[in-house]
Order: structure tokens, then sequence, then C-alpha cells
């Protein structure tokens, strides 16, 4: 039975249940709004970066390279995306 | 009745009339012409169904080449408007619709199926790969262009054409101020184009990445392999951006949706900004393969290998990632604040750095060669001074302070036009001249050639130079008149001579086809430029299986190292190939995508649900389905290797 | 079929498994740009309310946090069904991935009371911007749930019949990735939408 819930696995569910609770915190404390974004930013990374290596194995397939290229490239092509369109539409209008 | 009243054209003409006649006549003599040769068959089974990567290259080479003419066709009809002052050839919304037309045909529906005519015949064989990593999916894309193309093209009879120009900026594009539902058909056709193209992206780097030949490391493909690759990479992360701003825009046309709109909190600069996050890279992804392609020509007919090749590939890649960086410089004027104008116009000026680069790589190929001035070399030589016009002044265009003046003038077009016509078009007529001969066995006549070369590129430059002054005296874009007092008469007229330069060029590449498919040798062997790549080491016309034994590379050049230095590249026995089974799925699933987006389009919603549900249930159909392919024998093989065999020792 | 490696778990087993694989990644790079667009349209009009309510005023943190453990919890599961499908063991991993497809299922109940209950106070796709935006975006995501939904029972249905072999363990897997992909996305949904839209 306990070879059908690998400790990696259950670990990373409850890693991710805790990451959940700390994005919690900005509901229920009355952080700021540097703070709050920072604790979010934060959380929701690290929950990305659990469900990629720990769920999804991105790591284990001949093409690990090719595979980590695409999915910062894409990231990084997607942050300058929003933090650019924020840039131009609202922050510099 | 009142129902059929939607499909009304808005503002009818004799051209319009008598387009729908002759798009009549010419399906019906499809018909006829298909039903009395009875090939009805042959055009399901070979062409229809096929998922040979060959095949939809040269599907893909066909709707190009009928897209470029009705392109130039509507582009010939806003320079005879525009020829002569105060001119009453085209009103004012034809006009609108004619520009806009042009834009997205040529954009959309001629260069982007061109350049994946080029890829899907060529990178295959160029990597020593039996077909696409999917090629069931790469059917798929070629019909859902077609079909979005098709889509595209009907809307100047039913219904009435898009008219908000190419970029379709809102609040123009909204419901408002655009009532007909021309640019329903802009957001739905191209989104099934543009689903086509994301899905081919992703066909293409699976290929390169997985399929390429032992011993053909990353560093060790040819340059049209590398360009491919990195134009895809763009068209992975750029195509959902226009996916999503098409699906907004259809949601505040269709739907009632303000996020476009003026009223309710909308925005309408958001679609420009989306768009041209699309709209930049996109640049690029049409110039990139046209740079392989030049790559390829100029190492061939210069008897030379390719100079600097790590600057190449480092400086393609360089802009794969600085393409997504500038988009914000096509509206400089739209009001935000000095900031972003200054960041988006530095990184305008360092993406023109690598581009340089390139040019540079080329004229040091050229250096000591011993040139050879065929047509495809042509196309390229006259490719480098036309293009650093358009580069230098793109670097004028950049300087955000500067643009306020140049901003939507003819100045622009002229930039864009000395930008895309040597960069892509160019290109695809020396790409399409070059690899001609492996596509249909016969070489297109070089005299022929030269003179349509003749006249395009001096046509160009005739029709296109006049506009940087009409431009900096102040003709604005899209102006379907203007007065006699402006001034800007005699320069226009000009530029209809050479637009008429341009038009004779290419029914003169019409005429060289028709000339060449009669009276060449087909007696070319399979190797007639003495090239330097694998695609020129198969049989012509090539194999279903490309290649009998795969392929072992160890340089850039393998079938020159092979030629000169006699390196093996084929050995070991031949064995059995695995090849994928023709389908009518792709076909058909695109058919559905047709009807899909027309019923969308006129807000039909009940068959938009059935349509949507076939949709669905062609992906379930292809989740159950078995598809195991098939084999060739090795007698087959060895039956269809034997002719070639022999001719190719005695070639050596 | 083609040649199989039995050295590699059975969804890598042939070339073309791998290529499936490898493009699938690919793909979830452009889905990464596609939410990424919504992302930056959603911040781009976050503000702009027009007569409508704000963020703050319409959501709620029951249904949200319910549908994020729901999912959070099919993701487990369906890392679950794949170990148990690497352990050759097909009714373990049937059960997994059912459970994650009705967890899905869940998911999917929530967002649909979650979008009329949204329609019933006044913020309606057409009321402004934001909630334009706001529809648009969950509703994506929502639709790459639903066909999620269909594409598992599809695959639940193939391994039922023709047992786990290189082509049905090369769908499982596929079919995981898009999960968890599924499951990153709504995180950043949770995060950025609705914790960013009360605090």
């Amino acid at each position: 039975m306990s070879e059908l819930f690998p400790r990696k696995q259950v670990m990373g569910f409850v890693f991710s249940l805790v990451l959940t609770a700390a994005a919690l915190t900005v509901y229920f404390l009355d952080l700021s709004f540097m703070a709050a974004m920072t604790v979010l930013l934060a959380t929701a990374f690290v929950q990305a970066g659990v469900q990629l290596v720990g769920f999804m194995h991105v790591g284990e397939s001949e093409d690990r390279t090719m595979i980590y290229m695409n999915i910062f490239y894409g990231v990084a092509i997607a942050l300058f995306t929003i933090f650019g369109t924020l840039l131009i539409l609202v922050w510099d209008m | 009745m009142d129902y059929f009243d939607r499909f009304a054209i808005p503002h009818p003409s004799p051209a319009i009339y008598a387009s729908m006649v002759a798009i009549g006549l010419t399906m019906i003599a499809i018909v006829i012409g298909l039903t009395y040769f009875k090939k009805w068959g042959y055009l399901w089974s070979e062409w229809l169904t096929t998922v040979d990567h060959k095949r939809i290259g040269i599907m893909y080479l066909i709707a190009a080449l009928l897209m470029l003419f009705r392109g130039g066709v509507d582009a010939l009809m806003m320079r005879a408007q525009t020829a002569v002052p105060d001119n009453k050839l085209l009103d004012a919304q034809h006009y609108n619709e004619v520009f806009t037309t042009h834009g997205v045909v040529m954009i959309i529906f001629m260069a982007m199926p061109f350049i994946y005519a080029l890829m899907n015949f060529v990178v295959p064989l160029q990597i020593g790969a039996r077909d696409v990593a999917f090629p069931r999916l790469n059917a798929l894309s070629f019909w859902l262009f077609f079909m979005g193309a098709m889509l595209f093209n009907i809307s100047f009879v039913i219904g009435g054409s898009p008219d908000a120009g190419w970029t379709s900026y809102f609040p123009l594009a909204g419901n408002d101020f655009s009532q007909s539902v021309g640019t329903n058909y802009y957001m739905l056709s191209i989104q099934i184009a543009g689903i086509g193209t994301l899905i081919s992206g992703i066909n293409f780097i699976t290929t390169i990445f997985r399929m390429r030949a032992p011993g053909m490391k990353l560093m060790k493909m040819p340059m049209f392999t590398w360009t491919t690759l990195i134009t895809n990479a763009i068209v992975v992360f750029a195509f959902p951006v226009l996916t999503i701003a098409l699906l907004l825009g259809t949601m505040d046309r269709l739907f009632g949706a303000h996020i476009f709109s003026m009223t309710n909190g909308g925005m309408d600069m958001l679609w420009a900004n989306l768009f041209w996050v699309w709209g930049h890279p996109e640049v690029y992804i049409l110039i990139l393969p046209a740079f392989g392609i030049y790559s390829e020509v100029i190492s061939t007919f210069s008897r030379r290998n390719l100079y600097g090749y790590k600057s190449m590939v480092a400086s393609i890649v360089i802009i794969s990632f600085f393409s997504f960086l500038v988009w914000m410089h096509h509206f400089y004027t739209m009001g935000q604040g000095p900031l972003s104008n200054s960041i988006f116009s530095i990184t305008t000026m360092a993406i023109a750095i690598p581009t340089g680069i390139k040019i540079f790589n080329w004229l040091l190929t050229m250096r000591k060669g011993k040139i050879k001035f065929t047509v495809p070399m042509l196309y390229s030589v006259g490719f480098i001074p036309i293009f650093t016009i358009g580069g230098v002044t793109g670097v004028m265009l950049g300087m955000a302070s500067a643009d306020y003046q140049y901003h939507n003038t003819m100045f622009l077009v002229a930039h864009f036009h000395y930008t895309i016509i040597p960069g892509v078009v160019f290109a695809m007529l020396a790409g399409l001249t070059y690899w001609w001969p492996k596509m249909f066995g016969f070489m297109l006549s070089e005299r022929i050639g030269k003179w349509a070369f003749w006249f395009i590129a001096i046509g160009t430059n005739v029709a296109f130079f006049p506009m940087f002054f009409t431009g900096l005296d102040g003709q604005a874009r899209r102006m379907y008149t203007y007065s006699e007092a402006t001034g800007f008469g005699p320069l226009n007229m000009l530029s209809f001579v050479g637009a008429i330069g341009l038009a004779i060029g290419f029914a003169l590449i019409v005429y060289n086809i028709y000339y060449s498919v009669r009276y060449a040798s087909r007696d070319i062997g399979s190797d007639p430029w003495d090239a330097r790549t694998l695609e020129w080491a198969t049989q012509t016309p090539v194999q279903s299986y490309n290649f009998a034994r795969t392929p072992q590379v160890d340089s850039i050049e393998a079938l020159w190292d092979l030629k000169r230095n006699g390196k093996p590249v084929f050995q070991g026995e031949i064995e059995k190939i695995h090849m994928p089974n023709s389908s009518g799925m792709p076909f058909i699933m695109s058919c559905i995508f047709f009807a899909w987006g027309f019923s969308l389009i006129f807000s039909m919603w009940i068959p938009a649900i059935i349509t949507t549900i076939a949709i669905f249930a062609c992906m379930a159909h292809r989740s159950f389905e078995k598809d195991d392919g098939h084999y060739i024998s090795v007698e087959e093989i060895k039956a269809t290797e034997k002719d070639w065999e022999v001719l190719n020792d005695e070639n050596r | 079929m083609m040649k199989i490696d039995n050295s590699l778990p059975l969804e890598y087993a042939n070339e073309q498994n791998k290529m499936n694989i490898f493009g699938f990644w690919i793909f979830i790079g452009a889905e990464v740009m596609l939410f990424a667009t919504l992302f930056a349209t959603y911040f781009t009009l976050e503000h702009r309310v027009g007569n409508g309510p704000a963020g703050a005023e319409i959501f709620e943190l029951t249904p949200v946090l319910i549908e994020t453990l729901v999912l959070l919890t099919s993701s487990f599961t369906i890392g679950l069904a794949m170990n148990a499908m690497r352990l050759g063991k097909k009714n373990a991993m049937l059960t997994f991935f059912s459970i994650t497809l009705l967890l899905g299922l869940v998911f999917l109940g929530v967002e649909i009371y979650e979008f009329t209950h949204y329609a019933s106070i006044g913020a309606g796709l057409q009321v402004s911007a934001f909630t334009g935006i706001l529809l648009t975006t969950l509703g994506t995501h929502g639709a790459h749930v639903t066909v999620g939904l269909f594409w598992g029972l599809f695959i639940i249905m193939q391994v039922k019949k023709h047992g786990l072999t290189p082509k049905t363990a090369n769908k499982s897997f596929i079919f995981s990735l898009y999960w968890h992909f599924l499951d990153i996305v709504w995180i950043f949904i949770f995060s950025f939408i609705y914790l960013k839209g009360m605090m």
C-alpha cells in the first residue's frame, strides 16, 4: 500500500497545502500592499515549482535541458509581457 | 427572408458583383473539371487526405501564390485610386476594405503559408528525417490555415469585408463604429488560421529537436533549419497572445463585453498593446526564415561555406528574444510617458545590431567567392541594399521623439514595404526558384526569371521610394484621396507606375511557371544547383519516405562533404520503413471549423453550438482511433531506389 | 509498432512517445503565454469597474477555497495515478485517475455556482471591463478543465479496454502534465485574482 503513496508526492502535497495556508495570510492579516504581494509572489512561484519538479517530473526525460529552456523562456517572456503592459498602460500613462 | 438579410453586402458595387460571378463560375468550373477528368478520387486520396510533409508544403505554396495575387490586386487598386488627386475609382468605404484586406491577406494568408510551404518541404529533408514529428497535426495545421483564409476571402461577397485596417484598432473595430460583420470575419478567420500556425510551431520544434539525422548536432544544422527552429519558437510564444487578443475582441463584438470599448471601464489602447505584443514577434517570424533562405542561397552560389556560422546562430537567438521586447514602438504616440517610450526606443535600436551582423556575414560569404548570378542569387544580392534602406528608416522610426513626425504617414508605409518586400517576398521567390527543381523535377527558366527579378526589384523601388517623400511632406496613410493643392499627385503617380512594374514582374513569374512546365528539361538530376545540404541528396521527385537509409552526418554541409571529400552519408542495410497513414479527418475537422467560424460571424447560435460539438467529436474520434501507420517493405524500397542509385553513382 | 525500449517507463518506451511528451511540453510553453496574456489584460483592467462592482465586493472566500483545495488534491491524485502506472498497478491507477476526474467535476460544479452567483448579483460579462476580463479568464481556465474531464474519461476507457500499453501510458502521462499545469494556472488565479482582490 505504501508504495502507492510515495513519500516525495505526499510531502509535495502537504507542502502545497502549507503554501496555500501561507498565501491566505494576506486575507486574514492586515499586511501592507508590498508585503502582501511579496507573500503571494513567493507562495505562487514556489507552488508552481513544487508542481513542476515534484509532480510533473520535469527533470526526468532526456530532453530536460530543452524543456527547462522552454519553461524559462516562456515564463521570462510572460513576465516581460505582463510588466511591460502594466508599464505602458497603467504606471506610465 | 429577414434572416438572410444579414448576408447582404452593406456597400455593393459593380466590382463586387463581378467578383461574385467570377467566384461562382470558378467553383462551377472546378467541379465540372474534376468530374470530367474523373479526378475526385485522386484529389481526395493524394491531396486532401495526405499527411506527407512534401505534399502539404506544395499545397501551402499553391495557397500562398493564390493569396499573393488576391493581395496584389488589392494593392494595385489602392495605387490606382491614389495615382491622381481627387480620384473617384473607389469610394472611401471600398478603399478602407481594400487596404484592410491587403494587409491581412499579405501577412497572414500569403507570407505565413509561403514560409510554411518552404519549411514543410525542406526542413525534414534537410535534417534527414522521414516526415515531421506529428504528420497528422501537420495536415490539420494546413487545413485550418486554408479554411481560415477561405473564410476571410468570402467576406467581400457575403456580409462585407473588414474595414478597420489590418491592425483593426479599437474603438474603430468595435460594434459602434464597425457595424457590418466585416470585423467578425477578421476576428474568427485569423483565429482559425492562427490555431493552425500554433500547431505547426509545436510540430516543427519537436521535429527539429528529436528527428535530426544521427551526428547532426544543433551546431551542425543547416542555417535554414536553424532559422526555422527559432521562428517556430517565436510562433509558439507569440501566437497565444494573438489568440487571446482575438478572443477578447470576439467577446466584445459578439457577446457585448466591454474590454476594448470606450465605456464601462473598457480600454481601447489595450487592443493596440496586445496586437503588437504578437505583431512585432510576427515581423521576425516572417523575416527569420528569409534570412535562412538567403544564407543557403548565398552560400550555394558563392561556392563558399557560410561565413560566421556561430555569429549567425547567436544573432537569430538574440533576435528571437528581443523581438518580444520592442512591441511598444508601434504606438509611441498613444500617450504614455517618456519612460516607456525611452525603454522601448533603446530595445528597438538594440535589435538592429544582430540584424546588421547578419548582413556583414552574407557580404563576407560572397567575398572571394565564385559567384554565380542565378535567379535565387539575384534576389539575395538585391535584398541586401533594398533591405538596408528599410532597416535604416526603421531606426529613424524607432526614435520615439522623431516618430511623432513620421507616425502614420506614408513614410511608415514605405519603410515596412522596404523591409517586407526584400525581406520576405524576395526571399520567398528566391527559395521558390531554388527549391523548385526539388519539388517538381524541372527548373524554372532563368531568362524569364531574371526579367521578373528586374521588374520586381525596380518596381519595388519606384513604387515605394516616393512614399518616403510624400510621407515626410505629410501624406497620411490610409487616406483614400487628396486634393491637388497638396502636391502629392506626381509622386503618387510614380508609385502607381512602380506598382505596375511589380505586377508585370509577378505576371512574368506566372508565365515562367507555365513556360517551364511546357518546355523545361526534365533531365536535371537530383542536384542541379550543385548544392551543399541534405535535401539535394534524395531523388527528384522525392521518394515518399525521403531517405532509404538514415543519413549519418558530421558537418554543416553534409552533401558537399560527400561530393567533394567523399565522406559517406548513407551507410548500412536498407530496413523496412514505418510511415504514417493518410487521413481525411484534418480536412473534415477544418471544414467544420469553417462552418463554426461562419456561424459565429453571423451570430447564428444554433449552428455555432452544433459545430462546436462536432469539433470536439472529431477530437474524441482521434482519441479512440487506432492509427499505427504502415510499413514500406524492403523490396519496395529497393525497387524505388534502383534506378536512382545507378544514376547517383554516375553523377559522382 | 515502433521499437520498444524496455529500460524506460512505458510512456517513454518508443520514439513517438518521447516526441509526444516533448511536444506537449512545448504546448505548455504556449499555454503559459496564453494565460500570461489574460493576466496582463486582467491586471490592466482590474480597477476599471465602470458602474459595476469591484473584485472585493463580489469575491467570496469559501467557494474559492473549496475550488483551490479540490484542484490541489486532484493534482496530487493524478500524480499518484502516474506513480501507480509506473508500478504497473492498473486498478490503483484507474482508481486514482477516477478520483482526479471526480474532483475536477466538483471544481467545475463550484465554478458554475460561482458564475451564476456573479450573474445574479449584477457582475455579468457585459457589466464592465473588469467583469468581462474576470469571467473570460476564469472561463478560459474552466474550459480547459472541462476539456480535460472529457479527455481523461476517454483515457480511462482506453486503459480499461487495452490495459497499460506504451500508447495508453503515454496518453495518461500527457494528461497528467495537462492536469498539473491547470493546477498551476489556478494557483496564480487564486493568488493574483482572488486573494489580491480581497485583501
